[in-house]
């Protein structure tokens, strides 16, 4: 079988799903007051005493801006028209309130986050997670749209997302325990969860994971469709749902620090890392993991609370970008020094994952586009992109039981009559990887129409097949706002 | 290298460069070109510098070494056999070496230190041998591996980098064995069948783990010849030690393994001459493995397509290390110019600041200058910017005339400028026949003998003007550069150029300024002594940067051009790639072509001949020489990175990195800028430095392969085809579409 063992299960369904109408993020910032005689009579005074001022006020990354707009009557209204038009989202929605929500820019983040843990779990590439950090872009989006879900009452958002949550983790949870039990599986006596009463009480974490959900390391002959470790090839990246209801119930704690202290909030996850991830201090256990991916994470997830709110814009760019290359750096020299039995696998060097996925993600929200629609040529990928987004939850937790599933599958293809030949074979043997590759997408297909549809119920949205169009998302957001009302 | 820096601001005539050069659509086919040069001088230099670090051992290297493991699949005929295995066949014979006979081998060379010495013994004692060579040593000195065959040696594959062999696959086997006959191959020109494999000692020490790639090997259809007699001569016992060892008992054969490379080897050769002559009294002889044994040579000659494929290997090697020992060089020199240069910059601006700011500074006996003096904006589509040009202008301290000439604008810049009805702004309008024209024009119509000239982009300070005009009061003064800052510095590229045009103005021009060769003018703020363009001719459009031509020709006439660090004016850097591409290269290009066309100066006489023998030579290694061996500080970084030692590497780079830091810092602290934006220095230096070197590349390119033609039929295009003359560059800067000119 293939190589998807993970020390730490890299992947991130898009739990944080647009939960509202409208994701384009909140009405920006103005540029500050323009220290410009010109337009309002203001005296030079002693702008220029000290230090050299751009005259032209602060224009900050608005590159939307031309620089008379700011001065020129007759160009205010010129642009305001080209903004609203062409980078929307930017002159607050009051104004146009009926202009589609989706942040296309963000559901691309997402959908590549999703591809590349499908990815990396089938080729077991660690470079994969240098280059790009799903899991860091997931938890960031996540937090961004919990931030913003968070303008409604917490616990009504908190009840609201869990039930978002759970259901298609029972649909899973009862087809993994169901296999399992079959096989003889018994958490009062195995060796994995230690046994006892509370290895008992940890398979509840299959309905609500407040931990990890246990797995047997090895159960079975292996001889049969299912190889002996298929439990924590499909369980094992369930450690996520974990730490994103974690998450989510920290989350109105983490807003209300963030709004009275910023940067202290968004840096004390790193530097809890380079605590309990460093090996300085060693919590065992659960418990340990918990904190651990709660560390790591936490910066990203924070992160999406300054993209929120505006924060991040109001750095200049240079500036971002420069802390987040420079703090890359340091992951990376970090991880240099700290290679684990994957070599560059992040995700066995906690610090250098939390360093190298929070400079990651700076960059990527600093330059935040807010795409109404897909530019150029993704707008091919348009139907993809939404559909994936759509069935995120559905995609990360069935992919792995899914990449097994192609093992079989291809093994069909032995029996054919032309593979008879060695070289044929050989062939298949060294390219093996590739063909389940290509499989894995239309298998994905299948799962997403066989039990896509319980994300729906789940958000209280009328269930749907294949939810790939603007049709259905609008539907969506109907919904959503129902949602809003009733949760 | 924050050298080159800002000048002018507009970047129109660069599109006017292009659209004389193709239209639209050929430039998207001609792209890949201005890559092509660049890209493939690069990729030679990184494949030279791979293929180096390769045969030298410093990368894929494998140091492994497997401990001895069980010995029980070894055929006990072996084991207890002569050190030279048979296995082609299927066989499984051990041979071992006639009484008397004694066969020397050597292993890891050739080693041009000592391989020689080796040889010379030998030679001197009649007596013959075999070499173990390795593939990397042989690639790198090909005439020692010719010189043992002519000498009657033979030769023995050793791998072709000292691997452990129980390691490797088969496949990776093969590639030891072909890699090492191919270096040989090159080297004289032959095959051999001999090998020995690295690590390896008596047949009896052979394992588990061993014995699979003597086997294998064999069925290859090698003779494995093993040593029954070791030297030990690698641990330097001492000679009578050496000897001692290598001395079989009572007359036996044996085949004697010493080594010929790896280290100090002065004990093996003296060890050898008096080894030599005393065996050889005994009755020993030494001849090499064949002879002893009574077989057919193990040389196989090879023709055609082989042995040129060795020769060429070995020319790429050998080739390899020239260039590497150039590059080197190269770096040598490129390193103590920027020090020098920084040290320089350091020096005299420092100079310069404490000059012009010591409390009774004057200028000259005119000081202060106060007459009114006419600015000069020429505008092509300028009616985003023009009102803010403008109102800057007429709130300044200075008493001024503004003449702004409207280059054919489409967006109505006139009318907004007239508009506007301030007093003492006047408009001219004329055909579109670009900057250089509408600039004589507004000479032409200009009432005052000091004449400012701006960009119809740029924001002045109200003090500017008058800071701008002080030099004027030393009547030598022609003409006066003043400080163009970005505007746009919060974005990243714009920091980026925030620091080169910081360092580029302070540091640079005030070192110029010094020296006596100011370089350019900045189009976006400078002055001029009308009398003096006159003198020259006004503005020219001969170069794409008419500025730096007007500046090298007011230099030639024996007129000062100096720095007014005050007259401060507000620019917006390009904001796109694209347009920085554009507007850099035709600063680079403009450059070269002014100093092309300033060259007769070099031989002159009077100040013409002070600014050519000085000024130009200093420019043109600073702006044009140095920033071409630039890339090296990337290849080496790169290669240092790959094939080690890292760490140094990395520290050398910090420390370039710092020394630039220190001298960024300076120019920031001279100009009173916020710290701030030197964040981006480090990113700076690995991506925005190599953009501009390959801009200067593609320059290069040009002007090596037919740029003066294209120059030719710019010249024409910018005053005849009219339309052409300033594209909508401007628009698409400033506007809310920022859409590169096709």
């Amino acid at each position: 079988m293939t190589a998807h063992e993970y020390g730490r299960a890299d992947g991130t369904p898009p739990l944080g799903m647009p939960a509202a109408p409208g994701s384009a993020p909140g009405p920006r910032p103005e540029p500050g007051p323009a220290p410009w005689p010109y337009g309002d009579g203001e005296p030079y005074g002693d702008t220029y005493a000290g230090t050299a001022v751009w005259p032209y006020g602060d224009r900050g990354q608005s590159q939307d801006r031309g620089p008379g707009e700011v001065r020129i009557p007759a160009q205010k209204t010129v642009t305001a028209e080209t903004a609203g038009g062409a980078s929307g989202g930017t002159t607050g929605e009051a104004e146009k309130p009926a202009r589609p929500g989706r942040d296309r820019y963000l559901d691309l983040l997402r959908s590549v986050a999703l591809v590349r843990v499908v990815a990396y779990h089938l080729f077991g590439w660690a470079w994969l997670t240098v280059l790009f950090p799903s899991m860091g872009v997931m938890f960031a989006l996540a937090g961004s749209l919990m931030a913003r879900s968070l303008e409604r009452p917490a616990l009504s958002v908190i009840r609201s997302r869990v039930r978002r949550l759970l259901p298609p983790l029972w649909v899973f949870g009862a087809l993994v325990m169901g296999l399992l039990f079959l096989q003889g599986w018994n958490p009062a006596k195995g060796p994995d969860t230690g046994g006892g009463f509370w290895s008992m009480v940890s398979v509840f974490n299959y309905l609500v994971p407040v931990g990890a959900p246990p797995y047997p390391v090895s159960i079975g002959s292996g001889a049969g469709l299912l190889e002996s470790t298929w439990a924590e090839q499909a369980a094992g990246p369930l450690w996520y749902l974990r730490a994103y209801l974690w998450f989510v119930v920290a989350s109105p704690l983490l807003l209300w620090a963030f709004r009275r202290a910023p940067w202290p909030t968004l840096l004390f996850p790193l530097a809890l890392t380079a605590v309990v991830g460093t090996g300085l201090v060693t919590i065992p256990g659960e418990t340990g993991d918990a904190v651990q991916d709660f560390a790591v994470y936490g910066s990203c997830w924070v992160l999406g609370f300054a993209h929120h709110n505006g924060m991040l814009k109001q750095i200049p760019r240079y500036a971002a970008v420069s802390g987040a290359s420079a703090l890359m750096a340091f992951g990376l020299w970090w991880a240099s020094g700290h290679l684990g039995p994957g070599g560059w696998n992040l995700n066995d060097i906690p610090l250098a994952q939390a360093t190298w996925s929070f400079g990651i993600v700076v960059i990527l929200l600093q330059y935040s586009p807010s795409w109404q629609k897909l530019p150029g040529r993704l707008a091919r990928w348009d139907k993809l992109v939404t559909l994936s987004n759509n069935r995120a939850v559905t995609i990360y937790l069935w992919h792995n039981l899914l990449i097994m599933a192609t093992v079989p599958i291809i093994d069909q293809v032995y029996g054919l009559p032309f593979m008879r030949s060695g070289t044929a074979s050989s062939w298949l043997s060294t390219t093996y990887v590739l063909w389940q590759f290509v499989l894995i997408w239309p298998l994905i297909g299948l799962a997403v129409l066989a039990v896509g549809w319980i994300e729906d119920l789940a958000a209280k949205r009328k269930p749907r097949l294949w939810p790939n169009g603007p049709n259905g998302s609008s539907r969506g957001r109907a919904g959503t706002r129902a949602d809003a009302h009733h949760g | 290298m924050a050298s080159r820096s800002n000048r002018r601001r507009s970047s129109r005539a660069d599109g006017r460069s292009r659209r004389a050069a193709a239209p639209v659509n050929a430039r998207r086919v001609r792209l890949p070109m201005r890559w092509l040069l660049p890209a493939t001088l690069l990729l030679a230099v990184t494949a030279m510098l791979m293929l180096r670090g390769y045969v030298h051992s410093e990368i894929l290297a494998d140091y492994r070494i497997r401990s001895e493991t069980a010995a029980d699949r070894v055929p006990d005929e072996i084991i207890e056999g002569g050190p030279v295995i048979d296995t082609r066949g299927g066989k499984n014979a051990g041979l071992s070496v006639p009484r008397q006979r004694l066969v020397l081998t050597f292993d890891d060379g050739p080693d041009p230190m000592w391989t020689p010495k080796v040889l010379d013994v030998l030679k001197e004692h009649d007596a013959h041998a075999v070499f173990f060579i390795t593939g990397t040593m042989a690639s790198q000195y090909p005439d020692l591996v010719k010189r043992m065959v002519r000498e009657g040696h033979e030769i023995g594959l050793h791998t072709f980098n000292h691997p452990d062999l129980s390691y490797k696959s088969e496949s990776g086997l093969d590639w030891q064995l072909s890699q090492n006959q191919m270096a040989l191959e090159g080297a004289a020109g032959i095959r051999t069948s001999l090998f020995r494999p690295p690590y390896s000692s008596f047949p009896s020490s052979l394992d588990n783990a061993s014995w699979p790639v003597v086997e294998y090997v064999g069925s290859r259809g090698y003779l494995t010849v093993l040593n029954n007699t070791d030297s030990e001569d690698w641990k330097k016992p001492g000679v009578d030690e050496i000897i001692r060892r290598a001395t079989p008992k009572n007359g036996e054969g044996a085949i004697v393994l010493m080594h010929d490379s790896g280290g100090d080897r002065q004990q093996t050769v003296d060890a050898l001459d008096r080894f030599l002559p005393d065996l050889q009294a005994k009755g020993y002889k030494f001849q090499n493995l064949t002879e002893a044994l009574g077989a057919p040579s193990a040389h196989t000659p090879v023709t055609g397509a082989e042995l040129w494929k060795g020769r060429a290997w070995v020319f790429l090697v050998q080739a390899s290390d020239k260039v590497t020992g150039v590059l080197v060089v190269g770096l040598a020199i490129i390193g103590s110019l920027v020090l020098a240069r920084f040290g320089l910059m350091l020096l005299l601006s420092g100079a310069h600041a404490r000059r012009v700011r010591r409390k009774n500074f004057r200028w000259g006996p005119n000081a202060p200058v106060t007459e009114p003096v006419t600015v000069l904006v020429p505008a092509y589509n300028e009616a985003k910017c023009i009102e803010n040009t403008v109102r800057s202008l007429v709130v300044g301290d200075h008493p001024i005339e503004v003449l702004v000439i409207d280059d054919g604008s489409s967006d109505g810049t006139a009318r907004i400028v007239e508009d506007l009805n301030l007093p003492g702004v006047r408009v001219i309008r004329q055909l579109n026949a670009g900057k250089p024209a509408a600039l004589n024009r507004g000479l032409a119509n200009a009432r005052h003998d000091i004449v400012v000239m701006m960009d119809g982009d740029t924001v002045f300070e109200p003090s500017t003007v008058r800071e701008l005009v002080q030099p004027f009061a030393d009547p030598r003064v022609g003409a006066v550069a003043g400080n163009a800052k970005v505007g746009n510095k919060d974005s990243l590229i714009g920091a980026w150029q925030h620091i080169e045009y910081v360092m580029g103005f302070n540091l640079d021009r005030r070192m110029y300024d010094i020296l006596g060769c100011m370089p350019t003018i900045p189009g976006a703020v400078g002055a001029f002594r009308r009398s003096a363009l006159e003198r020259v001719g006004g503005m020219s459009d001969d170069t794409l940067a008419e500025d730096t031509d007007v500046t090298m020709a007011l230099h030639r006439d024996g007129w000062r051009v100096v720095y007014a660090e005050n007259a401060r004016a507000w620019t917006e850097a390009p904001e796109s790639v694209q347009q920085l591409w554009s507007q850099r290269y035709r600063w680079s290009y403009g450059t070269m072509q002014a100093i092309w066309k300033h060259r007769r100066a070099v031989v002159e006489r009077g100040p013409s001949g002070r600014f050519g023998r000085v000024g130009l030579p200093l420019v043109s290694l600073f702006m044009v020489v140095a920033p071409l061996l630039a890339p090296l500080i990337d290849v080496f970084l790169l290669y240092g990175l790959v094939f080690g030692p890292t760490q140094k590497t990395i520290g050398a780079w910090l420390g370039v990195l710092a020394v630039q830091a220190i001298c960024a810092a300076y120019a920031f602290r001279l100009d009173r800028e916020r710290m701030t934006h030197l964040v981006s220095l480090p990113l700076q230096q690995i991506l925005y430095r190599q953009l501009m070197y390959v801009v200067l590349l593609r320059s290069w390119t040009t002007a090596l392969t037919g740029g003066r033609l294209r120059w030719q039929k710019l010249r024409r295009t910018g005053v005849v085809e009219a339309p052409g003359a300033f594209p909508q560059q401007r628009t698409a800067d400033s506007g809310s579409e920022r859409r590169p000119v096709g």
